[in-house]
């Protein structure tokens, strides 16, 4: 199966290859410049198969298998029904409660979301959820403080909080000891500084300037791409046989990314098409994720900077494709059961912090991808951001070039639209 | 302790009048006055004497001088993005003449598994004592900088810097 | 070591005048902390030394641990009093240099 597709993909490039090779020079600009869509591989896939995670060790190993991803389908537990009933008090170990809700190791700890009284003198704590620091004293009962820990949707269908029973990411005997623990809770926080109070944390923002080759080693990808972009492929041409980097189709063609494929029946993005049109035309092997395809994907938008995003939602495919993206960021995944509109809308729990980290919303998100991350000492593409949100909320990541990945990316660049390209970002 | 500061004061005043240093007679005691100045200087969450690494690299490059506050100026962020990569600016008060200037600097991040971040070395050559770099920090923490000058001062400076948990992991 | 190192400074200055170099130089600086895929250790290799001489005469220097972090980073003020070569060379664990050249005149 694998060598019939390699035979076919082969093929269409050698096609598009001699193609090309009897045209000229000019012919071949020409071409690039007409309205004829342009070539592209329609079979294969433009990223690895079998998808395996990134070996990297800072991406967590763990398969999420039983918890809801992107893709079709509900695996999740379901919520129950309704509350438990508690016969007797909760009986837990509070001691074993504080050191739980700030284990980072499970599901970002409790600190993520909440301040925590004592518990607060742990750095940094996140506002996403109330501060919980006189819960002791709010006139809980055990039953409900027991059942809001293991599943909060029994009171609140459209709760953030993510349902550490059901999902097992707590056990009974330890979600007893939190509760134990929050009934301790009945003093306002005290904070050791000012900055770890989150309703005083001053709220970041970003200063750096993005095309400053000493600021952004991100910018090395500038340097790289020409490189590419003369590179000879197996059919003996490279990018520069057909374009000239300095048309001006250049200049904008980024910012209308990503686009409705008709010939493939999904939306393209920038790396995809890298991908498949560079295997149709000069044979050049440079699948999603690899460090060509990104300096490429970088240097495309890096020559369209200042280009306002403008991406077409008005056919009917396209407009298709933005309300299949727009419930995808609607759809709660993974084993801590979050939407991106979770995170990611002020209408739910955006611009809030989230340990030490401020949440921002979807505008404003994707004019500086792809971004050199400090983190990491690398550069992501918004595919790889969408990958690394997926597995840090427990659930499997989807190939890169994955149809619903297309559709989320859609939704978000319409909604990012008129703001400037500004690649490549620099960010933590 | 008060009597090896009596003693420590005695022997250095000839020593601070001719701007000479002699480390021999001052090793005994070097632990003790150090500290002390250094544990009010850096705050009471991390005292230094708690670091026993940290605390070695300070006593190896102050060879038994007492470091003088003030002329230190140190840039970190206030909260760190990432332990990965936080910026850090050291500039000192001096005037980086042939006669008196900064010689080396030493940088310490107290509780990263090995204290020392880097020694930066400067000349008259450069102006101004000034140079920036890009850490790792391993947690919140305080950087502590060392510095000597040409005529056998020891200047020190610190700061403490928050590095951010991500809260999904980041 | 794969890109070129970025050295930023102005070409010409006046004479005496502060100035400011910037430098970066790839490098991923590891650690020696961390561990590959397979959860083997992955062996220290950093940059542990950065000089910069003008004219062959020591402007700034610098020995970095493994706590400066990838990319390495370095700025630092210069001032000359005539025209000249500043050579800058980074040194990594193995014994390999690297080496950049930049000319600055110094104008009335």
């Amino acid at each position: 199966m694998n060598r019939r597709v390699g035979l076919i993909v082969a093929s269409v490039a050698f096609a598009g290859a001699v193609a090309l090779s009897v045209l000229t020079i000019g012919e071949r600009r020409g071409l690039a410049e007409t309205k004829r869509p342009p070539l592209i591989a329609t079979d294969g896939e433009a990223a690895l198969r079998p998808w395996g995670r990134y070996a990297d060790p800072s991406w967590p190993r763990t398969d999420f298998s039983k918890f809801n991803t992107l893709a079709d389908g509900t695996v999740s537990p379901p919520a129950p029904k309704e509350p438990r009933k508690l016969s007797a008090p909760v009986a837990g170990d509070a001691i074993n409660g504080q050191k739980l809700v700030a284990d980072r190791s499970r599901g970002g700890s409790c600190l993520a979301c909440h301040v925590m009284g004592p518990a607060g003198a742990a750095d940094l704590p996140g506002d996403v959820g109330p501060d919980l620091s006189e819960i002791g004293n709010a006139g809980r009962d055990d039953e409900w403080l027991l059942n809001y820990v293991y599943d909060a949707r029994v009171y609140n269908a459209e709760t953030v909080m993510p349902p550490w029973g059901t999902h097992g990411v707590f056990d009974e005997r330890e979600i007893s000891d939190i509760v134990a623990f929050l009934k301790t809770l009945k003093a306002p926080a005290r904070f050791n500084t000012e900055v770890d109070n989150p309703a005083k944390r001053p709220v970041p923002v970003e200063t750096r300037d993005n095309l400053d080759p000493l600021e952004n080693p991100g910018m090395w990808a500038i340097d790289r791409a020409p490189t590419l972009w003369q590179l000879r492929g197996p059919s003996g041409s490279s990018c520069a046989t057909c374009h000239d980097q300095s048309d001006s189709m250049f200049k904008t063609w980024a910012a209308t990314m990503p686009k409705w494929e008709p010939r493939l029946g999904k939306v393209l993005g920038v790396e995809e098409f890298v991908a498949r049109h560079a295997r149709a035309t000069t044979g050049s092997n440079w699948p999603m994720e690899s460090d060509e395809n990104t300096a490429l994907a970088v240097y495309l938008r890096y020559l369209a900077n200042d280009a306002p995003i403008a991406v077409d939602i008005t056919s009917a495919p396209a407009k298709e494709a933005y309300e299949r993206g727009k419930a995808l960021a609607a759809r709660k995944i993974g084993q801590l059961n979050f939407a991106c509109v979770d995170c990611h809308t002020s209408e739910k729990s955006g611009l809030r912090w989230i340990r030490g980290q401020w949440l921002g919303e979807f505008r404003g998100q994707l004019d500086h991808f792809p971004t050199w991350r400090t983190s990491r000492q690398s550069t992501w593409d918004i595919r790889k951001r969408f990958q690394w949100c997926a597995v840090a909320i427990g659930s499997n990541e989807l190939p890169p070039d994955a149809p619903e990945y297309g559709d989320l990316e859609l939704y978000i660049a319409a909604l990012n639209a008129g703001l400037k390209l500004n690649v490549p970002g620099i960010r933590h | 302790m008060k009597r090896n500061i009596a003693l420590w004061r005695r022997s250095n005043a000839g020593a601070r009048a001719s701007g000479t240093a002699n480390p021999t007679t001052r090793r005994e005691v070097l632990a003790s006055s150090f500290m002390i100045a250094t544990i009010a200087l850096v705050g009471q969450r991390s005292a230094l004497a708690d670091l026993p690494a940290a605390t070695a690299e300070v006593e190896k490059f102050s060879m038994g001088r007492k470091a003088v506050p003030g002329r230190i100026t140190i840039g970190l962020p206030e909260i760190a993005e990432n332990g990965n990569s936080v910026p850090l600016a050291v500039v000192v008060d001096s005037p980086m003449t042939p006669e008196d200037h900064v010689t080396e600097v030493l940088l310490i991040a107290d509780r990263n598994p090995r204290p020392v971040i880097a020694t930066f070395r400067f000349t008259p050559m450069m102006g101004r004592a000034q140079a920036s770099t890009r850490i790792r920090l391993a947690a919140t923490q305080n950087v502590i900088v060392l510095a000597n000058t040409s005529v056998g001062g020891l200047l020190i400076g610190q700061r403490p810097v928050k590095v951010t948990i991500g809260g999904c992991g980041g | 070591m794969i890109e070129k190192p970025r050295i930023k400074l102005p070409k010409e200055t006046k004479r005496a005048e502060i100035f400011q170099i910037k430098t970066l130089v790839s490098h991923p600086m590891e650690n020696g902390l961390r561990r590959d895929k397979d959860g083997a250790m992955i062996p220290r290799k950093i940059i542990n030394s950065f000089t910069c001489e003008f004219n062959g005469r020591p402007v700034f220097s610098c020995d970095l641990d493994t706590a400066v972090a990838a990319n390495p980073y370095l700025e630092f003020a210069a001032r000359i009093e005539q025209s000249g070569t500043f050579r800058f060379t980074w040194r990594d664990d193995d014994g390999s240099t690297i080496t950049a050249d930049e000319t600055v005149t110094v104008v009335p």
